[in-house]
């Protein structure tokens, strides 16, 4: 089933559009990867699919229904988001913090929940989605006392708590040490190996082709890429999406396809000619 | 918070309010005050026991809370720790249309009436300045205290062309007084306080998840018109305070603080304990203000500024971060 159909979407913010005339599907159980330089709409393109942002023209579907026919609460209930943490949260603890993700599933007041099974199964859905992220050993310390890799991972827990099926994550491994990185993807692996669509903005296209199955690559608010990863990541085609002489070979342990760019070879400074004459070699070549 | 906690924060409160029945120009011993309330012993200490230190004592426990909880609210709105629901303007506004009325020679009814009408501009300018934006971010903290200079400066004009009787006397409003309280006056400011509190108490989980960020509230499903039915919420409280009782500063900033320490940030907790510990603090800080500088009743302003002065100082020398 498709989950979103975008058609010819632009968006931006207040007059500055960001997106530009971005069509693509995807569907349900993928695990996609958002890749392109700073600034190409990356996480404008995550708010617009969250709801966040409402595009200027074209058609958004979420499970083939206008993105707009559904309420607040609706949305929250059939995805989930993961957002980069703010500078400084309340210190609430870990568990506190991960049963938020259970906000729109309760009703308004807590007495009209019949009986003390919906509680249970709101405690059951947190502990679950602590166990998955790997965070039940910290339930109990402060938000704010965590380090950042550990943070990403309780909310990315919130987010399970949520929703498994469905998570979009912004830069879920920005900033992240390799440890970390591999903890998030592994988490993220996994839930897709178990149906969950995930859709991910990420800036290391090697741990991107590690794990996900497409690639969008956008630039300057185009959907430039929209391949499987094996085609997305070849040589030309990534110089083309950063404008930098990349040079691509195959990861020795996952055989994926691996990207090494080019100390001092950004190619704005060639002119906008492009090509450098030998330079784009592949090492498989 | 554990049981034992609990029981020691509710015997404080019964004793302080106690203490608070004792203090005034005149101190009364336990002893002298089990006499007249129980036994029915001097008739005349009754009557002042009855008539005037209780409804100031109820009013202190209901402005207390409801400037506690407004505080509360504005923090997680905001989600700034060092916001209460005076950095948006309510103060500004209703000492400009109480100064207004106290210069025009009004009573009471009018002063108060000025100068809820005067914050309930400021908060519903702030409200439709910030509108474009969105609510929660900075726009509300920057057009209130721009608001709140413009007001500032408009009240220091009132007091250039009035009189010297009068300038003392608007002054004397503005650091904050309970002596005005009655028994009528209190029923229906308790009612509308009690209200706007249990609707907070109601929105515990949005006021959580609020104070996490708006992509949080966004994406969990916080809908903008219920932040915008806290912020009003809040706002309100803190006008109906302000124009009953003049500006009683500190206690929307310090008390959420001090209780977020003790209970935790989860405001399902948070909101009834600092209304509780907002009302005491405010019926303590009252009670040192009328026995301090006997016969002389200290406006409680001045006490709440001393205190939260004194508490942020520790706080700091205690090298502690903001939350």
């Amino acid at each position: 089933m498709e989950i979103f159909t975008l058609e010819n979407v632009c968006a931006g913010y207040e007059g500055r559009p960001v997106l530009d005339g971005v069509t693509l599907r995807i569907v349900e159980g993928e695990f996609v990867a958002i890749i392109g330089p700073n600034g190409s709409g990356k996480s404008t393109l995550v708010k617009v699919l969250a709801g966040a942002i409402k595009p200027v023209s074209g058609m958004i579907k979420f499970r083939e229904r206008p993105l707009g026919n559904y309420g607040w609460g609706d949305l929250a209930r059939s995805f989930s988001v993961v957002h980069q943490f703010g500078p400084d949260p309340l210190p609430f603890t870990v568990r506190e913090f991960v049963s938020m993700g259970r906000f729109p599933h309760r009703g308004f007041f807590p007495a009209m929940d019949p009986g003390r099974k919906r509680e249970d199964r709101h405690r059951e859905a947190v502990e679950r989605a602590m166990a998955l992220a790997g965070v039940e050993d910290l339930a109990l310390r402060k938000i704010t006392e965590l380090s950042g890799g550990e943070r990403q991972l309780c909310a990315i827990a919130c987010a399970l708590a949520q929703n498994s099926r469905i998570i979009l994550l912004d830069e879920p491994i920005a900033s992240l040490d390799i440890r970390h990185s591999m903890t998030i993807m592994d988490v993220l692996y996994d839930l897709n190996c178990s149906g969950s669509t995930v859709i991910a903005v990420l800036h290391d296209i090697n741990i991107a082709a590690c794990y996900c199955r497409r690639m969008l690559g956008l630039k300057s608010g185009r959907l430039f890429i929209d391949d499987s990863t094996e085609g997305a990541v070849a040589y030309d085609r990534i110089e083309a999406l950063y404008d930098t002489l990349c040079v691509t070979g195959k990861d020795p342990v996952t055989s994926k396809p691996h990207v090494y760019p080019v100390p001092g070879f950004v190619k704005k400074r060639f002119g906008s000619s492009g090509g450098i004459s030998g330079g784009g070699a592949s090492t498989e070549a | 918070m554990s049981r034992m906690k609990t029981i020691a924060a509710l015997s404080a409160g019964a004793f302080l309010f106690v203490m608070s029945l004792m203090a005034g120009p005149k101190i009364y011993s336990p002893a002298e005050l089990w006499n007249m309330l129980v036994l029915g012993a001097d008739e005349r200490a009754r009557s002042v026991i009855m008539g005037l230190r209780l409804p100031r004592i109820l009013m202190a426990l209901g402005v207390g809370a409801s400037l506690s909880v407004s505080g509360a609210v504005f923090q997680a709105i905001l989600k700034n720790p060092l916001a209460d629901p005076y950095l948006i303007g309510v103060s500004s506004g209703a000492a400009c249309g109480a100064a207004a009325a106290i210069v025009l020679g009004l009573g009471y009814f009018w002063v108060a009436a000025f100068s809820f009408a005067g914050s309930l501009g400021v908060i519903s300018a702030v409200f439709l300045i910030s509108r474009r934006m969105k609510i929660g971010g900075s726009s509300l903290i920057l057009s209130g205290v721009s608001l709140g200079f413009i007001l500032s400066s408009a009240v220091l004009m009132i007091f250039f062309l009035a009189g010297p009787g009068k300038v003392h006397q608007a002054v004397m409003w503005m650091m904050g007084d309970f002596s005005a309280a009655r028994y009528d006056m209190l029923a229906y400011m308790g009612a509308f306080c009690a209200l706007l509190i249990a609707f907070v108490a109601l929105y515990a989980r949005h006021l959580d998840v609020i104070s996490m960020g708006d992509l949080y509230a966004q994406n969990l499903g916080v809908t903008p018109a219920s932040v915008r039915a806290l912020f009003w919420a809040a706002a309100l409280l803190a006008s109906i305070c302000v124009s009953l009782c003049g500006v009683i500063g500190f206690v929307g900033l310090i008390i959420p603080h001090a209780v977020r320490k003790a209970v935790g940030p989860g405001h399902s907790s948070l909101v009834p304990w600092a209304a509780a510990a907002g009302g005491v603090f405010l019926m303590a800080a009252d009670a040192v203000g009328r026995s301090v500088v006997r016969p002389y009743d200290v406006p409680v302003g001045i006490i709440t500024g001393f205190a939260g002065g004194i508490f942020f100082l520790l706080f700091v020398a205690r090298g502690r971060e903001y939350r």
